[in-house]
């Protein structure tokens, strides 16, 4: 019966996504794909977390993405579409070679680790000149779509949709069990059976294939790319920020984190043009304060306990 | 179920009270008297976008008092773009779909310009543009962007009027001699563009060399070894291209290692504040837009000046702040003559722009290497003089002869 | 015992390379070790919270950064010398530094590490920000004379003032063993750091530690605070890549190593300049530092296992 309900919210949902720009003008379209870019990194960040691996890598794999995407079109003439399936392919290989080393450290080494990875990416672009741009980037001859709204908005849901699909996937499945098992006790989960190195493996692909995905439909999106776009630390620091805010370890606290803290930086810009990233910062304080469990985990809490009082009464 | 719900109430919650805010920012008006709208984009948390939005409310304030234009009034939207591609392309899509203005100011940064091009495109406003010096920019638009009237010069043109510059200085000052020149410039976008465009320019005409150093902007301001590299080098023209964050330290730098160039000339976009207390910055020389002492030989730029100390009682820190005035006052007046805000009739009436601005030249657009509509084309040759940035070239805005060779390091 | 190893590792290739580059190529050792002087000054402070406090302080380059506005404030106002701007404004960022542990920090301390980490997170826009809306973007940079200090041998000739910053490294490094290990807070702080539970067990205030370490943390980076705005512009962004930076000499020398991260930063400087000294290899100076991180970290974790 619950399983039921939560599928039909779900579809009304989704029915309600897809139709947003039927309602919705060229501005909240454009301000809903940036929100959608953030929610599926975070996400995505969140899928590796569960294994209690905290990843600082994002901007790394979705810039590598966004380069894959942009170089593949401009050096290779291959289709806008095509490259974006090229470009998280690339993402996911690199992961995979990557994976076997970095996916040995734990906590803060291998945190560093991928930050290390990231910045390393970002000089390689920087510094071949001819292939890749150097400083000034690349620019494409066309965005995608021809830059229609609605299209690049679907387009950025579908990348959203993958997402989250996995990401449900990941919590039904055997994986949910194996990550968390290796989450809460690496040495019971060895000796459980649990082939550790190969879902971490498995997980850190995955994430990674969902990153590089969501850089080239960004970068075909907005038509060109530059080192400093394509791996600003932005796409490392919010996804984490959102999805601590919602609640990790789940697929809805990371979507509520995005649009709370998506929403409320398009608004506060439009409200105080100066000094609104003051109170930006001033947000994400107060609400890691007071709902350390995210918006989510508060929920979470506040439906235990009227479920509690709810008993006593009867 | 109810976890599902809860997450709907939010996101309803959010989108309302944003479909809210944009709504009240876009403010409703009578059809009659409706002003003209211009909307604009600036990095509003940086100086550049903060004086230039500051500069350009102030013209159009001056514009308002003075009856405003076709007996209407101007109306300045400005959104923060953050300095983010994403931020300023949504920040396009909102003043053209939200608050529907008649045309489009502003710019700062190449790299925002990039991400906001194609929505630029799609609608075809007219956009005066204040930033976006990076030829990958022109690239972006194509010769086809009629609508696209650049006011900053390319970074191509900066070069070729640097080469012009020193050609004419060394003509009619016969003790400057230049033979050899180092360029140390930030290895960002800027000083690579500076770097390539530098290349092509001066290659032929001088022995010409450079070396990339990382920038006190984003964490680096150590310049030993390409001040090590320049001078091994020996040039007679020293000129690095990087941000204000540099200035300083680097000069210290190179009188530390003594090093002792006969021109040293800076290019950031901006100085550091009180610069020209410093004991080191006399005979600096640097590339410009605008300096306060055009004041001395422009009426419009003592205007300029005078209407910003006394509105915001702060001095003009960068060019941007002339630059999106003038960018105001160009689009009130094509407005005038075109009768309308009709975007073919104002591109033609802007197309025959001929504005005395407060940079101490006349704008008018011409033709650059791709786009049909290039305002300015050449930057400034100036000198740190007893604190004041007095300009040298072109000899028509001079303020002061050159002191050369830079003085040796005590 | 891996540790030690890997230090007498360390210092025999040092030794090694440095005197063969000194031969060869004498200015690259010079700004070499200036360079790491101020890398390590930098980082030790942020090593000592991480070491102890058990957080990673996003905040940290922030902290720097309003202490070299104070330091700014104050030696405009007063025409004082940073040097001596550093003593008050030490004082004042350690109190700043235990409120905020006292109002924010504390909080989240039961929370899981990710959640203060985002919480210094804010903590880095909201101080940057602010700092923008007072003093703007635009940069600051007072003159001193001394800062040009020049010193010339034979043909070459260099700064030598930015060895200040290799003399308080290591001062700090001698200052901080002396406290952890003569004095009782500092033992108590040691304690804490290598076992929170245990520690409250015998005894030991662990919060009063906390609060301690995080104030004498912030105290230490605010005086280099101070002393930063002799050599460097300032700026409200000018603190944000120094805590990167700091976070992963951190991660190179080992948590809870702060000597090390002397020799990290050492190591480090002098690759970067090193390839800075070549035309071809100029441009991937910043890679090294990556790369470095990238096969210490691993290089451990492979000898861990094998160990």
């Amino acid at each position: 019966m619950k399983l039921k309900s939560s599928y039909i919210v779900v579809a009304v949902l989704s029915v309600i996504a897809i139709a947003f720009p039927a309602f919705l003008g060229a501005y909240p379209l454009n301000v809903a794909r940036s929100i959608m870019t953030y929610m599926a990194l975070a996400i995505s960040w969140d899928m590796l977390l569960r294994s209690g691996q905290i990843s600082f890598g994002i901007a790394g794999l979705f810039g590598l993405g966004s380069y894959a995407s942009a170089l593949a079109v401009l050096r290779g003439g291959m289709d806008p579409m095509l490259s974006i399936v090229f470009a998280a392919a690339f993402a996911g290989v690199m992961a995979y070679a990557l994976g076997f080393a970095i996916l040995r450290l734990r906590s803060m080494y291998f945190s560093i680790t991928t930050l290390a990875l990231m910045e390393i990416f970002r000089i390689v672009m920087h510094n071949l000149h001819d292939f890749s741009g150097g400083p000034e980037g690349v620019v494409l001859p066309s965005v995608i779509f021809k830059g229609a709204s609605p299209a690049l908005y679907w387009l950025c849901l579908a990348g959203l949709f993958l997402t989250i699909g996995v990401s449900w996937f990941f919590e039904k499945s055997k994986m949910h069990l194996a990550l968390t098992a290796i989450r809460n006790d690496e040495t019971s989960a060895r000796s459980s059976g649990v082939n550790i190195f190969n879902y971490l493996l498995i997980a850190f692909v995955i994430t990674s294939v969902l990153q590089g995905m969501m850089g080239a439909i960004q970068v075909q999106s907005y038509g060109f790319t530059t080192p400093d776009t394509a791996f600003d630390a932005n796409f490392t620091l919010l996804p984490l920020a959102m999805a601590l805010l919602g609640g990790i370890h789940s697929t809805i606290g990371p979507m509520a984190g995005a649009v709370l803290l998506g929403v409320a930086s398009e608004w506060l810009k439009l409200k105080i043009p100066y000094g609104h990233l003051v109170v930006y910062g001033i947000i994400i304080i107060l609400v890691i304060l007071f709902m350390p469990q995210g918006l989510f985990g508060l929920a979470r809490k506040a439906r235990r306990e009227r479920s509690k009082a709810g008993a006593s009464h009867e | 179920m109810k976890k599902a719900l809860l997450v709907i109430m939010i996101i309803a919650l959010a989108v309302s009270a944003f479909a809210m805010g944009a709504k009240e920012a876009t403010g409703t008006a009578p059809a009659g008297a409706a002003p003209i709208k211009i909307g604009a984009t600036w990095p509003l948390a940086d100086i550049t976008g903060k004086q230039g939005s500051m500069a350009a409310q102030q013209a159009v304030d001056e514009i308002n008092a003075a009856g405003g234009v076709l007996g209407r009034k101007l109306e300045l939207i400005v959104v923060d773009d953050e300095l983010k591609a994403d931020k300023g392309a949504a920040a396009i899509e909102k003043l053209v779909t939200v608050d529907n203005v008649d045309l489009l100011i502003g710019g700062m940064a190449s790299g925002v310009a990039l991400g906001q091009i194609p929505v630029m495109k799609k609608y075809a406003k007219v956009v005066i543009s204040t930033g976006a010096a990076s030829y990958k920019v022109e690239e972006g638009l194509g010769a086809e962007a009629d609508w696209y009237f650049h006011l900053h010069p390319w970074d191509y043109n900066q070069g070729q009027s640097y080469a012009d510059g020193w050609e004419a200085i060394q003509k009619k000052f016969g003790n400057v001699k230049i033979q050899k020149i180092f360029l140390a410039y930030e290895e960002g976008a800027f000083g690579k563009a500076s770097f390539d465009a530098s290349k092509t320019l001066f290659g032929g005409r001088y022995t010409f060399d450079g070396a990339p150093f990382k920038s006190a902007a984003f964490g680096g301001g150590d310049y030993a070894s390409v001040l090590e590299a320049a001078k091994k080098y020996g040039p007679d023209l020293f000129l690095w291209a990087g941000y204000d964050a540099d200035a300083l330290p680097m000069l210290e730098q190179a009188k530390a290692m003594k090093f002792n160039p006969g021109i040293y000339l800076g290019a950031p976009p901006g100085w550091p504040a009180d610069f020209g207390k410093s004991p080191l910055a006399e005979n600096v020389m640097l590339y410009g837009m605008w300096a306060p002492s055009i004041n001395g030989v422009s009426p419009a730029s003592k205007k300029f000046y005078d209407g910003f100390m006394a509105k915001y009682n702060t001095e003009p820190a960068t060019y941007f702040a002339p630059l999106s005035y003038s960018a105001v006052y160009i689009a009130a007046d094509a407005i005038k003559r075109a009768g309308s805000t009709d975007t073919a009739a104002l591109i033609k009436a802007l197309a025959a722009t001929n504005y005395a601005s407060p940079l101490g030249q006349t704008i008018t657009f011409t033709p650059s290497n791709i786009i049909k509509h290039q305002g300015v084309k050449n930057q400034k040759i100036l000198q740190w003089q007893k604190g004041r940035q007095e300009v040298i070239w072109p000899f028509e805005s001079a303020t002061a002869a050159p002191v050369y060779p830079f003085p040796a390091w005590k | 015992m891996a540790n030690k190893r890997n230090a007498a590792i360390f210092a025999a290739l040092i030794v090694a390379a440095v005197a063969g580059i000194l031969v060869w190529r004498p200015t690259v050792i010079i700004y070499g070790l200036q360079a790491a002087g101020l890398y390590a000054s930098i980082a030790i402070p942020m090593g000592l919270i991480l070491g102890i406090v058990h957080i990673v302080n996003l905040a940290h380059g922030e902290f720097m950064m309003v202490a070299a506005y104070l330091t700014y404030m104050v030696c405009t106002a007063l025409g004082i010398d940073p040097f001596v701007a550093m003593i008050p404004v030490a004082l004042v960022t350690a109190l700043v530094g235990f409120i905020v542990y006292k109002l924010t920090i504390r909080q989240a301390l039961k929370a899981p590490e990710l959640n203060q980490l985002i919480l210094t997170f804010g903590l880095a826009i909201s101080l940057t920000q602010l700092a923008n809306l007072l003093f703007t973007s635009q940069t600051r940079k007072m003159s001193f004379g001394y800062v040009s200090a020049s010193l010339s041998i034979g043909e070459l000739s260099f700064g030598v003032y930015n060895f200040v910053f290799v003399a308080i490294a290591v001062l700090m490094v001698i200052g901080l063993r002396l406290f952890l290990t003569r004095t009782t807070a500092g033992k108590a702080a040691l304690a804490v750091g290598q076992n929170p539970k245990g520690a409250a067990i015998v005894g030991i205030d662990v919060d009063k530690t906390y609060g301690l370490v995080f104030a004498l943390a912030t105290g230490m980076v605010g005086m280099m605070g101070a002393i930063f705005i002799t050599r460097s512009s300032i700026f409200p962004a000018v603190g944000s890549p120094f805590t990167m930076k700091s976070f992963c000499l951190i991660a190179m020398a080992g948590i809870g190593n702060i000597p090390g991260i002397l020799g990290a930063s050492v190591l480090l400087g002098i690759s970067e300049n090193f390839l800075k000294a070549f035309r071809e290899t100029r441009g991937w100076a910043d890679i090294v530092f990556f790369v470095l991180i990238i096969t210490v970290i691993l290089g451990r974790s492979i000898k861990g296992k094998k160990a």
